[in-house]
C-alpha cells in the first residue's frame, strides 16, 4: 500500500463554527492525512467529532477557516471544478436523487452534471444498471423504490460521474441487513475491479473492518489515528484469554496467580470463577494453568479473546481521551 | 457544448416531470383559468356598461397572463433552491464542474420552456372565454418577455439566496407572490419612476404590442435600452446577493440544511 500515490490530500485542516449568543464550536482542529489512490479509507469517530464537516469540506461544500484540501493533483480552493471533477459524494444517502425521476433518467441527469460526453452516457448508465443490479427497476421512479435501492442508486449516480474519488457519509446508515451486506460487496468491487479511491465516513464497525483498507480515527475535530485495518487489530493483538474455573480457588492460589501480570480474578454469581489474562506469548498460558492443576481446580472452558473493531475503537478513543 | 448538454438534460428533465405528472399541471392551468374568471366576471359586473370595457380586457388578460408567467419565473428560482436543498440535492449541484449560476440558469430556462407552453394553453383558453384576441406578435413577445424575466429573475436570485441563510420562509415567499401583481400592474407608462422596478416597464411595453398591436421595430432606442438596462441589472444585483448569501452559507455549513 506504501507505494500508491495519493488521491486526496489534506493539511491543517480547521473549521470553527460561529453561532450568535453561542460559544464557538471548533468543529476540525488542524487535521491531516492522505487518502492513497485504490484504497478504501473509513473515517470513525463519536458524534459531533467532525466527520460529516470534514467530508463536506473536501466537497467543497463548506469553507474550511484554514488548511489545503488537494484533490488529484489539484488544489480545491484554486482549481475548483478540475478538482470537483474528480470526486463524487452520496451525503445524505437516499436523499441525493431525485425521487420523481426514474433510476434511469437520474442516471442521465447526473452524468450530464458532471459533464461526461452524451455518447458514453447510454452505455454507461447500461453498464452501472447490471452492476448495481438496477435493470429491471430501470423505468421505476426512484421514491418507490425501497431505502436499499435508493442507497445503491445513489451510489451508482455518484459512479456515473467516473469521478477517481467516491465520498460517502455513513453508505449503510438505516439499511437492513442485506442491503448493507450489498452495499459492502459493491464498495469492495468498485475499488478491487475499477480502481477507485472510497473514503468514507461511518459508525458500522462491520464495515470498517471488513470493507475498509485504512482507517482515520477522529475525537473532537482531531485525528487520533491513521492507520491500516490489520495494522491496528494487530496492535491490540495482545491474546486476551478467559479461563472459566468450577467453584472458588484457594487463598494460596489467588497469590500465586497475583504474581501474574496483566491477570485479574472475578468471582460471578453463578459461583464460578473467571480469569482475564492478557498474554504476549501462547506459552504464559501454562504458568496459570499449573497453578489450577495443584489443587485440581476444575478448569470448564479456556477462550481465547479476539477484539472486534468496536472495541479496538473504544480503546482509541479512551486513549486518545 | 458541455453547457447545451446540461441544458438539455434539464429540458429532457423538466419535460419527463411535467409529463409523469400530467394531471397535476393540467390542475395547475386549470387554478389559474378559474382564478381569471373569478377576476373576469367581477371585472364584468363592475365595467362592463363602460365604452372602454373592450380594451380594458385585453388589458386584464395581458395583466393576468404576465403576472402567471412572471409568478412561475419567479418561483422557478426561489422555490427550486428551496426544494433543493429540502430535497437533499442541492448539494449534488454543487458538486458539479460547472458553475452554480449556469446550472440554475439551465434550469430556469428548461422550465420557462414548458411555462410558455403553460401560458399559451391558458391565454388561449381565456382568448376563447372572453372572445377577445390578442395580437401574438411572438418576433415582439418573445425578446421582450426575456428582458422583462431577467429583472423577475434577479428577484428569484435574491430571495433565493435569503432562503439559503434563513430556512424557514415559506409564508414570505408567498407574500411576494402577490406582490409581483403590483409590479405588472404599476402604470410605468405615466409614473416614471415604476419603469425602474423589475418587470414593471416590460410589462408596459408588452402590453403595447398585446393591446395596442405595435411592434417591437416601433419602439425607440431609448425605450428598449432602459428595459435591457432595467433587466440586467435586476439579475446582476439579485445574483449577486445570491453569491454573498451562498458563501456565508458554505462559511456556517448550512448549505444543504433544511
Amino acid at each position: 500500500m506504501l507505494d500508491k500515490e495519493p488521491m486526496l490530500s489534506v493539511v491543517g485542516l480547521e473549521k470553527t463554527y460561529q453561532a450568535k449568543n453561542k460559544p464557538p464550536i471548533r468543529a476540525v482542529n488542524n487535521i491531516s492525512f492522505q487518502v492513497k489512490k485504490g484504497t478504501i479509507v473509513g473515517i470513525l469517530g463519536p458524534n459531533g467529532a467532525g466527520k460529516t464537516t470534514t467530508i463536506k469540506m473536501l466537497c467543497g461544500l463548506i469553507l474550511p477557516d484554514a488548511g489545503a484540501i488537494t484533490i488529484n493533483g489539484h488544489d480545491l480552493a484554486v482549481e475548483r471544478s478540475s478538482a470537483l471533477r474528480s470526486v463524487s459524494a452520496v451525503l445524505d444517502g437516499n436523499r441525493n436523487i431525485y425521487w420523481r425521476l426514474t433510476v434511469r433518467e437520474n442516471l442521465a441527469f447526473f452524468a450530464a452534471l458532471k459533464q461526461r460526453k452524451t455518447a458514453q452516457i447510454s452505455e454507461d448508465i447500461e453498464y452501472y444498471l447490471e452492476f448495481f443490479n438496477l435493470k429491471e427497476k430501470r423505468n421505476e421512479e426512484a421514491r418507490k423504490l425501497s431505502r436499499g435501492m435508493q442507497q445503491k442508486l445513489a451510489i451508482a449516480v455518484a459512479m456515473i460521474a467516473e469521478s477517481d474519488i467516491l465520498l460517502l457519509d455513513e453508505p449503510t446508515l438505516g439499511l437492513d441487513v442485506t442491503s448493507t451486506h450489498e452495499i459492502r460487496e459493491l464498495l469492495r468491487t468498485l475499488v478491487d475491479e475499477k480502481h477507485k479511491t472510497v473514503l468514507l465516513s461511518t459508525h458500522d464497525m462491520h464495515l470498517v473492518e471488513n470493507v475498509c483498507d485504512e482507517v482515520i480515527i477522529i475525537n473532537q475535530g482531531r485525528v487520533v489515528v491513521q492507520d491500516s485495518v490489520s495494522n491496528l487489530k494487530g496492535i491490540f493483538q495482545t491474546k486476551p484469554y478467559r479461563i472459566l474455573i468450577e467453584g472458588t480457588l484457594s487463598d494460596s492460589q489467588i497469590l500465586e496467580l497475583s504474581h501474574i501480570p496483566n491477570l485479574s480474578i472475578e468471582v460471578l454469581d453463578t459461583g464460578s470463577t473467571l480469569l482475564t489474562a492478557l498474554l504476549e506469548e501462547k506459552s504464559e498460558l501454562y504458568p496459570i494453568l499449573n497453578i489450577l492443576e495443584q489443587e485440581e481446580s476444575p478448569v470448564e472452558s479456556i477462550e481465547k479473546i479476539t477484539p472486534n473493531f468496536e472495541e479496538i475503537f473504544l480503546a482509541i478513543l479512551q486513549k486518545g481521551a | 457544448m458541455n453547457r447545451l448538454a446540461l441544458f438539455k438534460a434539464y429540458l429532457v428533465k423538466e419535460f419527463a416531470i411535467f409529463r409523469r405528472y400530467l394531471p397535476n399541471t393540467i390542475g395547475g392551468i386549470v387554478t389559474f383559468y378559474v382564478i381569471f374568471l373569478l377576476i373576469f366576471l367581477g371585472y364584468t359586473g363592475i365595467a362592463g356598461g363602460s365604452p372602454n370595457y373592450g380594451d380594458m380586457v385585453e388589458d386584464l388578460i395581458v395583466g393576468f397572463v404576465l403576472w402567471s408567467l412572471i409568478l412561475m419565473s419567479y418561483q422557478n428560482i426561489a422555490f427550486t433552491i428551496k426544494d433543493e436543498a429540502q430535497e437533499g440535492t442541492l448539494e449534488q449541484l454543487y458538486m458539479s464542474p460547472y458553475n452554480f449560476g449556469w446550472i440554475i440558469t439551465s434550469h430556469v430556462s428548461a422550465r420557462l420552456i414548458i411555462n410558455f407552453v403553460i401560458i399559451a394553453v391558458i391565454l388561449t383558453l381565456i382568448m376563447l372565454t372572453t372572445g377577445n384576441w390578442l395580437n401574438i406578435n411572438l418576433l415582439s413577445i418573445i425578446p421582450l418577455t426575456v428582458f422583462t424575466l431577467m429583472g423577475v429573475l434577479g428577484v428569484g436570485f435574491a430571495v433565493g439566496g435569503i432562503t439559503l441563510l434563513y430556512k424557514r420562509i415559506d409564508s414570505y415567499l408567498q407574500i411576494l407572490q402577490f406582490a409581483m401583481v403590483g409590479l405588472v400592474a404599476a402604470p410605468s407608462e405615466s409614473v416614471i419612476w415604476l419603469r425602474f422596478l423589475p418587470a414593471s416597464w416590460g410589462s408596459t411595453l408588452i402590453r403595447r404590442v398585446m393591446v395596442q398591436g405595435a411592434s417591437i421595430m416601433d419602439f425607440s432606442f431609448g425605450e428598449l435600452s432602459l428595459l435591457i438596462l432595467i433587466g440586467c441589472f435586476y439579475l446582476a444585483v439579485g445574483y449577486g446577493i445570491y453569491k454573498k448569501a451562498e458563501q456565508k452559507a458554505m462559511k456556517q455549513g448550512i448549505l444543504g440544511h433544511y
